[in-house]
């Protein structure tokens, strides 16, 4: 395919583009491309417009109260009403997602260093590291609150909490599968444990580790906005499940809905980047990322 | 032939044994006895334990029965002096390394700094023939290629003795033919090195070395010893020859007991 379009972008340098991209015929070089990709999403934004549409249209032709369902574009106007604040909750939510997972994926990938290093240790603590792993958060979330106050500091700790095991067990399962050959090499060239643990079990462990970082992005930004609910404190500087709770219980629909869409939108901005993360990470070497790079 | 005439003894096996917990023999007293400078093809069938021979030697694992001696100490210490080398089947790179970090991790290991390391590994990358993908990512080479980094990774170190467990047995015959040239090519110009080579191929074993030992299964035990006093430099042409076949005859016979 690719070759088929280079090499008629050679052989057809003089014809220009047409100017609207979408409609250009098929061997207009360059913006081939382009098109191909307005092509592509060409057939999303128009299903998305219907729907859009016709829930605009619904709402308006059955009178819908909108603190049962708002119209979308009382969505918007709520949205632009309270953007500061909706702003300083996106930012609030954001900040302790953040705090949170960075905490889980420095204390994940430690604690599986340290586990792996000695079958020992590993034997001894990974049971119970798998039954604290079955612990709803959610259910112990007010001790957490009761131990580190409200606010700040509990919410970043139920999102680390949230997010912590699924990067230890992954970096785990990573630093346990490496390869027998190469264990045996690094062994027969007197490799220190510690320099197998870092020039072999821990490169070897990445896309492990970046499925757990996946994993677990998604997970702070959930174990943030429930830790709103429980220890959210506000005094303006609630995130974004502060405001769900306070907007539910003021019966504003509409704000709830956007506060709803900035929390998904917050989750979908994450993890692309994290995904952008791991596929720098492993763009040199890995076969899951190799296709995406070459393409 | 001057290496032959060495008294220097590498590899000492006495009534070696070796038997697995469950019960099955792999090796049954296997005497030997390797001098510096011989190029030394152990060729059998699977499970006759060539590759347990190996593993003994490198001292992955141990002899349940006799005495082996490597460089005149045990296996375990004479790995520690770094003068042995490793090549397997599977070429074991690092896919996130360039070929030059992944030819230079012996010397990295050992601690040595960056620069040298770089140098040496260079050096035993011209020796393969790869000087030109010295930044090379491992998949972009081809198996050969990769099979060929992996032999100047084990060259880096300079090592005394080259052990290689069946390190053409996955490469498609055209390639085999030319590592083989290119193994023997430098080998023949540092005949100091002691090669130990396992394969299950006996056109390869007769080609390539001045001994061949045949090992067949159940329990494994050598067979017969057959010298091949055939001298070097060795080329293609080797293998059209009436002693070429006379000689892969003899082998094949001695794998048939």
């Amino acid at each position: 395919m690719r070759e088929e379009i280079a090499a008629e972008s050679i052989a057809l340098p003089l014809r220009s583009a047409s100017p609207n991209g979408a409609a250009a015929a098929p061997g207009a070089g360059r913006t081939t491309r382009l098109a191909a990709r307005l092509r592509s999403a060409l057939p999303p934004a128009v299903a998305f417009l219907v729907v859009i549409g016709g829930w605009e249209l619904f709402c308006r032709l059955a009178g819908m109260k909108p603190y049962l369902l708002p119209k979308p574009s009382d969505i918007v106007a709520a949205a632009s009403a309270n953007a500061s604040n909706l702003w300083v909750s996106v930012y609030t939510t954001m900040s302790e997602a953040v705090l949170g997972f960075l905490l889980s994926v420095l204390l994940g990938v430690g604690l599986a260093i340290a586990l792996a290093s000695s079958k020992l240790v590993e034997r001894s603590i990974y049971p119970y590291a798998i039954v604290m792993q079955t612990i709803p958060i959610v259910a112990i979330a007010p001790i957490i609150v009761i131990w580190f106050g409200a606010g700040m500091n509990a919410i970043v700790i139920i999102a680390f909490l949230i997010g912590f095991f699924p990067m230890l067990s992954n970096t785990l399962i990573g630093l346990n599968s490496t390869d027998h050959n190469m264990k045996n090499l690094f062994h027969l060239y007197n490799a220190s444990p510690l320099q197998t643990m870092f020039r072999l079990r821990l490169p070897a462990a990445l896309p492990f580790i970046v499925a757990g970082l996946k994993i677990s992005c998604t997970l702070a930004v959930i174990g943030a906005i429930v830790g709103e609910y429980i220890a959210g404190i506000g005094g303006g500087k609630g995130g974004l499940g502060y405001a769900i709770t306070v907007a539910a219980a003021r019966l504003q629909t509409a704000y709830l809905f956007a506060c709803g869409l900035a929390a998904s939108l917050l989750g979908i901005a994450f993890f692309l980047l994290v995904s952008r993360l791991s596929k720098w990470l492993l763009s040199s070497w890995h076969e899951s990322e190799l296709n995406s790079s070459e393409g | 032939m001057e290496a032959m005439a060495s008294t220097k003894e590498w590899v000492r096996m006495d009534s070696v044994s070796k038997v697995y917990p469950n019960g099955t023999t792999a090796l049954q007293e296997v005497d030997l006895s390797v001098r510096e400078g011989e190029f030394l093809c152990f060729v059998g069938p699977s499970g006759c334990g060539k590759s347990t021979v190996f593993k003994l030697i490198t001292g992955l694992s141990g002899a349940t029965g006799g005495t082996l001696e490597v460089m005149g100490t045990s296996p375990q210490q004479a790995r520690k002096q770094s003068d042995t080398a490793f090549v397997f089947q599977d070429h074991t790179l690092l896919p996130w390394s360039s070929v030059v970090d992944n030819v230079s991790l012996p010397l990295a290991l050992r601690g040595m700094s960056r620069k040298q390391r770089r140098e040496e590994a260079e050096q035993a990358l011209e020796l393969v023939g790869l000087k030109d993908y010295v930044k090379a990512m491992p998949r972009q080479l081809s198996g050969g290629m990769k099979m060929r980094v992996s032999i100047a990774r084990a060259l880096v170190s300079k090592p005394k003795l080259l052990l290689m467990d069946e390190p053409f047995g996955a490469l498609d015959e055209i390639t085999r033919q030319t590592l083989q040239l290119e193994l023997l090519d430098i080998w023949s110009r540092n005949k100091e090195m002691t090669v130990l080579f396992v394969t299950h191929n006996v056109f390869e074993a007769v080609f390539l070395s001045t001994r061949v030992v045949v090992m067949t299964p159940r329990p494994g035990k050598v067979a017969a010893t057959i010298d091949v006093p055939v001298p070097f430099p060795r080329d293609a042409s080797f293998r059209t020859t009436p002693r070429f076949g006379e000689l892969v005859r003899s082998v094949s016979e001695a794998l048939k007991h």
